[in-house]
Parts: C-alpha cells; structure tokens; sequence
C-alpha cells in the first residue's frame, strides 16, 4: 500500500511530461524555425521538477493519494504550452512561479504535518483572510483592473490577495463548522415542510452571506462572491446533511446578487454584457463574444498549437482579450477543440473526485470539512472563470487554476494541494490501521 | 501551414495520451469505489446514526453522553471491559473535542465497582465539576466533562 501509492504517481508523471513535451513540440513545429530538441530539454526539465517533488512526496507523505500531484502537474503543462504560446516571457515567468509554487508547497508539507493547529488559530486566520479580501481597496497600495478591485500592489510585489484569503477562509468555515455542525443539527425545525436552521445559530450564515454580499459591492467581483458562498454552501450541506440549509442559502444569495446587480454600476454591466452581449460588440461585449467565436472555430479537434489567433493578423489589436488569463480556455477550445476541452474539464472533475475521496476517508470532523472545503473551493473557481467564457454566468476575473498566467494563483493553489495531500496522508495511514474496539460497538 | 503534417500527429497524438492517462486514473477511481465493502450511512459518513448498542448480558454500567464531542446525546456506551476517551481514532470513545488529548481518560470497573482515570491528558478531566487527580471513583448519576464534552454514568 505504502509504495504502490507513490509508485502510481511517479507511473502517472511520465505522460504528463509527454503531454508537455508534445505540446511544446507542436507550437515549435507551428513557429517553424527551432523544432530541433528544445522541446524535449523543457519536457526534462519539468520531468526533473515534478520528480524533485515525487521524491520529496515519497519521504514524507508516503501514504498521500497517488493522482493528485499528477493531475494538477498536468494543468501546469497545459498553463505553460499555452502562456508559451502566447508570449514567450509571460512562459518564464510563470515557470518561475511554478518551481515557487512547488517550493511553498514543500514548506507547506514540512511544517504543516500537525495540520489540526490551524484550528486553533481560526480566528486570527480568518482576520488574515478577510484582511487580504479587503487589502484591494486600502488607498495606496490596492489596485483596480477592469473596475474590480482584486489586486495589490507592494513595492515590486503584486498580488491577488483573494486566492490566499479563500483558503484561509475555508479553513476557518471548516472549524467552525466541526465545532457548530451539531447545534446547527439539533434545533433545527420543520416550517411549512421545509427544514429551516435554528434561529439563534442562523446567526453565522447570515454573517458569511453578508460578507459575500460585501464583496460584490466593494470587491465589485461576482465570481469571487460567487465561489466563497458557494464553498461556503458546500461544507454547510456537508456538516449537517441538510440539503434545506442549502436551498435557503442559495435563495439568498440570488436575491442578493439581484438586488446588487440592479443598484451597483460595476456589477449591473457586468449582467448586461452577459445578457446582452449583441449591445456593444466592439466594446464591452468584444471579449466575451470572441470568446464565444474562438471556441466554436476550434471544431472538434481544434486548430492545433500555436495556430489560434490571438491578435487581428497585421496589427496589434488584440482578438481574444486577456488570452493568458481570463479567455485561457476560450483559446485551449481553439487550439485543441471540444476534445481537449472535455479533456480540461475532466481534469477538474478528476480532481474533485480524489478531494472527496479524501474527504470521506478522513477520520475527524475538522479534516473531513477542511477536505470538502479546500476541494469545492478549487473546483468551483475552475467552474467559474469556464462557465465565465461560455456565458453560462456573467464573465468575471477569477483564474483557470494551475493553467491562467498568475503567480498568486499558481502559488495559492499549490499550498491548497499540500493541504489536501496532508489530510489524504493522515486519512490513508489511518484507514490500514485495524480500527480496534470501535467497530465491535457499532460505531463509525 | 495549416495541414503540416507534424503538427497535425503533434495534435492528434496529444489528444490521443491525454484521455488515455484520464482513463487510467478515472479506471482507478472506479476501482477505489467497488472497494469500499460497507458503504457509508450517508454521502460523507459524518453522520453516523446513533448506535445503541444492544445490552449484553451482566452489563449493569453505562457512559452515557450528554452533550458534544461529536456524539449523538443519549449515546451509551457500555463499561465491560474498559472504555478509552479521547481524539484519536483507536479510542473506544471518539470525541471530537478541540481541547481532548488523543488518549484523554479512560473508564474502567474493578472489584465491581467503576473508576474514571485521567490520563495526563492537556486539558484535564472534570468529575462533577472538580478537576480529577489520577483516579476515582464513579457512582451512578456522576458526570465527566471533557473539554466541551460531557459524559454521564448510569449505573443499576
């Protein structure tokens, strides 16, 4: 069990730096000059990296689940052939982060292993996280970008401080919710036949729906409210099994983001661009229907690497606004198809399967939430910025995580990930252990 | 340029080890859940429905819970043979308690007659509101706090 675990991963590392190689390959084949064997040191190179990595993996967290390091390696790849492709420097840079990301992701491991001290610390954590989501509109060092305020600027340092806040405030719900879950439970009563949580307990959802509801207004960012209530939601039905608690909730973020949407300007043009992209085609509607246009063009198989176009031929003008970041999808559709793109896909849902997974294995309250809260997380961002392009719902500026060009979500991601490796390592170990006395009382 | 050849086996090639390494892994998956014998009492396990456990025989003892620690209220636990509180997973009685040791305390009969014994856990032990040292005694009625947790002895 011990080795296999490990043995998996490091089986499952050689196609991802195929896929890699293959990629970079392809868009050196499309520019012409240099298909010599440059695309096979860059494979080497992050086969090296992603083994640094198995092998610290394999000392200290030998138990760990086997394809979660994998998968998001793989998202990696697909970041760094497509920002390549876009822009050679951007592609520097962000290998940079990546062996970053690796590095916090290893500190993460080492002096994270009693992971349960986090909640002891939950509210000074949950101060930090709400101190990073508002640090974007301090005067002086907070920045706005299309209206929203996500990022901060210090000194030479930039960030977006909202991909380190939701994990600190995932870990703070989940605390609090381990501790909470039962009162939460126990008084609930039946109105009307639906379940509705105990009056004196509403108390923290209302305050956790006002402070999303905070956010769309002073954040001005939907996707960012949107994906801290909806993890909020998630561990919330996790901790009490009440799909009522759920429905309530989602009833009020509705009414709240309507109400937001038809008094705040920033938020309101956002909806309208997403209703009524056809008002302003070559203005506020241009990105997200060249959005929609880069994808249909793909087909099914795609164009292949390095032959979408990202700038009107001849000119600068930009055809696919915000390629690296926002539209990243959009020009994976293009290049690589509604193939590749299902394959993208099924790498998040592959992804939050293995977090569950981990979550049911667990044997405590806290990591069970922690889990579920980190893994919603993660995968609802992803839904966000891909439901964002395909106008499923209004397009806003969260990251593709592990793929966008961005070292704040790059890094970010990588400390969720030890954190989810840190819980699987515990929950694994656990499970082969006999579980003794316990089971012959019937209790789980 | 468009139908260079490479690029196109680039692509299709691509495509083509992508979804087999997705196979594979979404295979074991798979494998993962068939393996799972006793499937959980719900989608996460968190909820574990109360187990009375069925009274043996001679059994005239019981730790009952009152409030917290993850347990359901009224949960009985019985006393033949022993029974070890605290956080850890090996424990007889698992608490959920921020404040529990992972061996906290354990509850023992002898000479038929029922103990509570610390064991040197962080926090302490609580016997009926006292702070206990080593060992004593337990009668029917008597309550053991644990941190947020608190227990009850109902003895016949």
């Amino acid at each position: 069990m011990r080795s296999s675990a490990r043995n998996r991963e490091l089986v499952a590392l050689v196609p991802v730096a195929l896929l890699l190689t293959a990629g970079f390959a392809a868009v050196f084949a499309q520019e012409g000059s240099r298909l010599g064997n440059l695309s096979a040191i860059y494979g080497a190179y992050f086969f090296a990296v992603c083994l640094a990595t198995h092998i610290y993996l394999r000392i200290r967290l030998p138990n760990a689940d086997p394809y979660l390091f994998p998968l998001m390696a793989l998202l990696t790849a697909f970041g760094l052939v497509m920002v390549y492709r876009i822009d050679e420097s951007l592609a520097r840079d962000q290998a940079n982060w990546f062996v970053l990301g690796l590095v916090l992701f290893a500190l993460t491991i080492q002096f994270l292993r009693d992971y349960e001290v986090l909640e002891r610390f939950r509210y000074t954590i949950a101060a930090i996280g709400l101190l990073l989501l508002l640090a974007p509109r301090l005067p002086g060092i907070g920045q706005q970008v299309n209206g929203a305020y996500l990022g901060v600027k210090l000194g030479p340092l930039q960030f977006q401080p909202a991909e380190f806040s939701k994990i600190a405030i995932v870990i703070f719900l989940a605390s609090y919710l381990r501790e909470h879950r039962e009162v939460l439970i126990v008084g609930a009563r039946r109105v009307l036949g639906v379940t509705l949580p105990p009056l004196k307990h509403f108390g923290p959802m209302l305050v956790v729906w006002g402070a999303s509801m905070f956010m769309l207004v002073f954040i001005r960012d939907l996707g960012s409210s949107l994906m801290f209530f909806a993890a909020f939601l998630a561990l919330l039905y996790v901790a009490t099994g009440r799909f009522s608690f759920v429905v309530i909730g989602m009833a009020m973020f509705v009414v709240g983001a309507w109400f937001f949407a038809s008094t705040v300007p920033h938020v309101h043009d956002r909806v309208e661009i997403w209703l009524h992209p056809y008002n302003d085609p070559t203005g506020n509607g241009y990105q997200i229907l060249q959005s929609i246009f880069a994808q249909a063009d793909g087909g099914l198989f795609g164009k292949g690497f390095g032959q979408g176009l990202i700038t009107i031929p001849g000119t600068n003008a930009a055809l696919l606004p915000a390629a690296q970041t926002d539209t990243i999808y959009s020009l994976i559709v293009n290049e690589l198809g509604l193939f590749g793109a299902c394959g993208v896909i099924l790498i998040y849902l592959l992804i939050a399967a293995r977090g569950f997974k981990i979550a049911l294995i667990a044997g405590d309250g806290f990591s069970k939430l922690l889990a579920t809260g980190l893994t919603a997380v993660f995968s609802i961002q992803a839904f966000v910025i891909i439901g964002g392009v395909t106008r499923v719902i209004p397009l806003t500026g969260v990251t593709l995580p592990f793929v966008s060009y961005g070292g704040s979500s790059i890094v970010a991601n990588f400390v969720l990930l030890a954190l989810l490796l840190l819980i699987s390592d515990r929950a694994r170990r656990e499970a082969v252990e006999p579980a003794g006395r316990e089971l012959a009382l019937g209790m789980t | 340029m468009a139908y260079d050849p490479i690029s196109v086996a680039l692509k299709f090639g691509f495509l083509a080890v992508l979804y087999l390494f997705l196979l594979v892994i979404a295979r074991s998956a798979f494998k993962d859940l068939r393996r799972t014998t006793s499937p959980a009492p719900d989608a996460t396990g968190f909820h574990a429905a109360p187990a009375y456990a069925e009274a043996p025989r001679g059994v005239d003892a019981w730790l009952v819970v009152d409030r917290g620690g993850g347990l359901e209220p009224d949960q009985r636990f019985d006393l033949i043979g022993g029974l070890s509180i605290g956080r850890s997973k090996d424990s007889d009685v698992q608490i959920e308690d921020r404040y529990a040791s992972s061996l906290h305390a354990r509850v023992f009969e002898r000479g038929g007659r029922y103990f509570v014994e610390d064991m040197n856990s962080t926090n302490g032990t609580l016997l009926n509101g006292a702070t206990l040292k080593g060992e004593a005694e337990l009668i029917d009625g008597d309550t053991v706090q644990i941190g947020d947790t608190e227990f009850r002895l109902e003895a016949s």
